[in-house]
């Protein structure tokens, strides 16, 4: 945080939370916070932002940043490590095609106006690792989500139907992982993969524990909100990347019908895309993010982040491990697997997204089609990075979104079958600037329950964009390329008041906070000793004194108290 | 033409991307051209005598050329003569024109070459036509001729093009190719751990990885990698 006074002069500003909508005004910055004019005085550096956007930093909600998975990523492409991004110098040598290194998923996410970054999926015993990486990331705030459907305690828990437990298990686990929500990724399958098997419905029973996806989404949800989380439950759902999942999807965010939270969704559905196919082989596969987009559009209570393909390498890698042991056998790529004790796993392979593949231009066209009718203020962007692709592509979904003559000229170059499989070729929608850039600031903040990020209230922490763009003049249908290009590299980008990027360069290196979650003091914490004890004693390689991570051991931590 | 002599003994490498085109450039522009001495970045002619005679796409590299690197990468027209030995990466991912190296090759050589010519009158190192870690496949197309001795992994996942080693040569030779030939005059170790296709021809005695079943004209596999690869003895 920078006790420098800014005077952001004359910009454009969109700002969805505060539903400012393209008005010219200053922004006033003081000790990393955006202040009322009269705070400031005496030495205020000026940034004239004269016919540009002024917004938030981005926040991305859902990438993986950070952790073994990743890790392993890197170590499994070399080829990945051939692009050099940023000698050493001034600042830290970045390099990676897709899969960066940590300084530079700091580094690009600064370029393009991003300031904070949320790890997805840390497996709990791989705590400390995730944190100390997330520690090498400059730039950007951050946080990391561990990993709950497929963990012990939780089945055992929701077997016995001992949610008093299971709540003082989140809280513990939160605070021991120091992870900031509950993230379940293909519940119970994960588990029943270390049998050779998968959970492919929400009432296929999870080996040895006689409990159900139905059970675990439907418990997690329950807890979560009764210790009052930040964020919501954010799940992954069973039978990812299977023609026909769609239902599954609906039927699992059904579960979250009878749950409300008058802050937030009570139920994030991630990378949603891979969850809306239609058909019942590849042979017949089809777009169900129709009848998706309905359901959420239809309640109250669920947001969504797209998931979107973007042309070219990734790198598939989730908590999944079962379902990248399908991708494995379908494209013949290389893969790895995970396992951490007796929490859950994970898989890697690569992938390259190919226009002119039908399964990979039908995944392209879901995700735009869930971006586009989807509820601009229940829809997240994400590519899931680095699963769909790289996030310095976001500008390209952000044109996307906009533009239905970009689509169509993208749709030319890309596999026919999407024009009989999806319904994108139809679609007329054209979402507005402000829309996108609440799904890129405000929404991400609000499902996050972030209430000082994603806006430029007084009060908000000041982290701001400012783009080359003039919402005023500019006409994102028709000028798709300007707004892809402004968005790709912004002005400026500045992070708790201090100036980080300026048109593509780094100005200066800063570390942001590691957020994190604690809600001990809202369940009775002393009914999982015993429990505790008892399961490392039986089951963990290592003693629970060593397990988890201290504060002290985070660069910037910053605990977030449950009231 | 352009002639280039080491100005001084390297203390460290050279990374040099260098091609015959750059022979067609005017003079200034060649002693200016980029190359790292180590970390640093450095102008041409602060490490070597250049000498220019017409425009011919020609370079001819005097003296030891052993620290420099990548010599030769993605030409596609023209020749190169090295009287000396030169550097890892010679000619890698070239798609044409001739490399002659009067020398000793060092590792890499024709890495993931598409087309051309690489000669080598001495020996080279490993990982000949291979290719690079985390790549599906090495050398493509072309030819890479070595007279002498080489290394471990040559032709490793090739597609396509020749190698031929008229020395021996070491271990894992054509370990997961796809398609080409290579054929060795020498001995070598193990051949063709997870060959797919392609043929490896050699005279002198080599070792067969298990996966192979014995056909008509030689050996067949690797089985375990269900591939139809050839291992064949000739005269
Ligand atoms: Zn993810």
């Amino acid at each position: 945080m920078s006790d420098i006074m800014l005077h952001i002069k004359n910009g454009i500003v969109i700002d969805p939370k505060n539903g400012v909508n393209a008005e010219k005004m200053d922004i006033f910055v003081k000790n990393g916070k955006i202040v009322e004019e009269s705070e400031v005085s005496g030495e205020v550096k000026t940034i004239d932002a004269s016919n540009k956007l002024v917004v938030a930093g981005g926040f991305d909600m859902h990438a993986h940043i950070a952790g073994s998975k990743i890790n392993v990523g890197r170590e499994m492409r070399p080829e990945e490590m051939r692009t050099v991004r940023l000698i050493a110098g001034k600042f830290r040598a970045s390099i990676g095609r897709v899969l960066l290194t940590s300084p530079a998923i700091g580094y690009e996410y600064a370029k393009m106006g991003y300031t904070t970054a949320f790890e997805a999926a840390q497996p709990p015993v791989g705590a400390l690792h995730t944190h100390e990486e997330l520690d090498a990331i400059p730039m950007i705030d951050k946080a990391a989500l561990p990993v709950f459907g497929n963990w012990h305690f939780v089945l055992k828990y929701v077997a016995e139907k001992d949610f008093e437990k299971l709540r003082a298990f989140i809280a513990w686990a939160l605070e021991r992982t120091k992870g900031f929500g509950v993230k379940v990724v293909n519940p119970g399958g994960v588990e029943a993969w270390m049998y050779g098997g998968n959970c492919k419905s929400l009432d296929d029973e999870v080996p040895g524990f006689g409990v159900t996806p139905r059970e675990i989404i439907t418990a997690l949800i329950q807890e979560t909100e009764n210790l009052n989380l930040c964020h919501s439950v954010h799940l992954h759902c069973n039978n990812l990347g299977t023609p026909g999942n769609y239902e599954t999807t609906i039927e699992s965010m059904k579960l979250a019908s009878k749950f409300s939270n008058e802050k937030r969704q009570v139920l994030h559905v991630t990378h949603v895309q891979f969850n809306s196919y239609a058909g019942s082989s590849w042979r017949d596969v089809a777009s169900g993010a129709a009848e998706v987009a309905k359901y959420v559009n239809s309640v109250d209570n669920i947001t969504i982040d797209m998931g979107q393909p973007i042309f070219g390498h990734a790198t598939a890698m989730t908590g999944d491990a079962p379902f990248q042991f399908t991708l494995h056998k379908l494209t013949g790529a290389r893969w790895s697997n995970k396992d951490s004790e007796i929490e859950g796993g994970a898989g890697i392979v690569p992938i390259a997204y190919l226009p002119k593949n039908p399964v990979h231009a039908l995944q392209w066209a879901i995700g735009l089609e869930l971006g586009l009718l989807v509820d601009s203020d229940k829809v997240v962007l994400s590519t899931d990075y680095p699963n769909g692709g790289p996030f310095t592509e976001y500008p390209y979904v952000m044109a996307m979104l906009m533009s239905k003559k970009m689509r169509e000229k993208e749709l030319e170059r890309v596999s026919p079958y999407v024009q009989k499989a999806t319904n994108l070729p139809s679609i007329d929608v054209e979402k507005t600037l402000y829309e996108v850039i609440h799904m890129t600031r405000s929404l991400p903040a609000r499902v996050m329950g972030m209430d000082s990020k994603g806006h430029l209230g007084v009060g908000a922490d000041a982290d701001i964009a400012i783009y080359d763009l003039n919402p005023l003049e500019v006409d994102p249908s028709n000028d798709f390329e300007t707004v892809y290009k402004a968005f790709k590299t912004a002005v400026y980008t500045i992070k708790g008041g201090e100036i980080i990027a300026k048109e593509g360069e780094l100005v200066k290196e800063v570390w942001g906070r590691t957020f994190w979650v604690d809600a001990r003091n809202k369940a009775a914490m002393d009914a999982i000793e015993s429990d505790l004890d008892d399961m490392f004693e039986k089951y963990y390689s290592l003693q629970r004194v060593n397990y988890g991570v201290e504060e002290a051991w985070i660069k910037k931590p910053e605990r977030l108290v449950m009231g | 033409m352009l002639i280039l002599k080491p100005k001084f003994d390297f203390e460290v490498s050279v990374e040099m991307e260098i091609t015959p085109s750059v022979a067609k450039a005017d003079e200034q522009e060649i002693k200016d051209f980029e190359v790292y001495y180590g970390k640093k970045k450095v102008k041409l002619s602060e490490l070597f005598e250049i000498k220019k005679e017409g425009d011919e796409a020609k370079l001819v590299l005097e003296g030891d050329f052993s620290k420099v690197k990548w010599v030769g990468t993605r030409m596609d027209e023209g020749e190169i003569v090295v009287k000396g030995n030169i550097g890892d990466h010679c000619g890698a991912y070239m798609t044409g024109g001739k490399i002659v190296v009067e020398g000793n090759a060092l590792d890499w050589l024709g890495a993931e070459m598409k087309g051309g010519e690489i000669i080598v009158k001495g020996n080279a190192r490993n990982y000949v036509g291979c290719a690079y870690y985390g790549d599906m496949t090495g050398m493509s197309g072309g030819k890479i001729t070595v007279d002498g001795n080489v290394g471990n992994y040559i032709g490793e996942k090739m597609g396509g093009g020749e190698i031929e080693i008229k020395g021996s040569a070491g271990d894992f030779i054509g370990t997961e190719m796809k398609d080409g030939v290579i054929v060795i005059h020498g001995d070598c170790g193990f051949v063709g751990g997870d060959m797919k296709g392609g043929t490896i021809k050699i005279k002198g005695n080599f070792e067969l990885v298990p996966g192979f079943k014995e056909v008509e004209d030689g050996f067949e596999g690797d089985v375990n990698a269900g591939g139809k690869g050839k291992v064949v003895k000739i005269a």
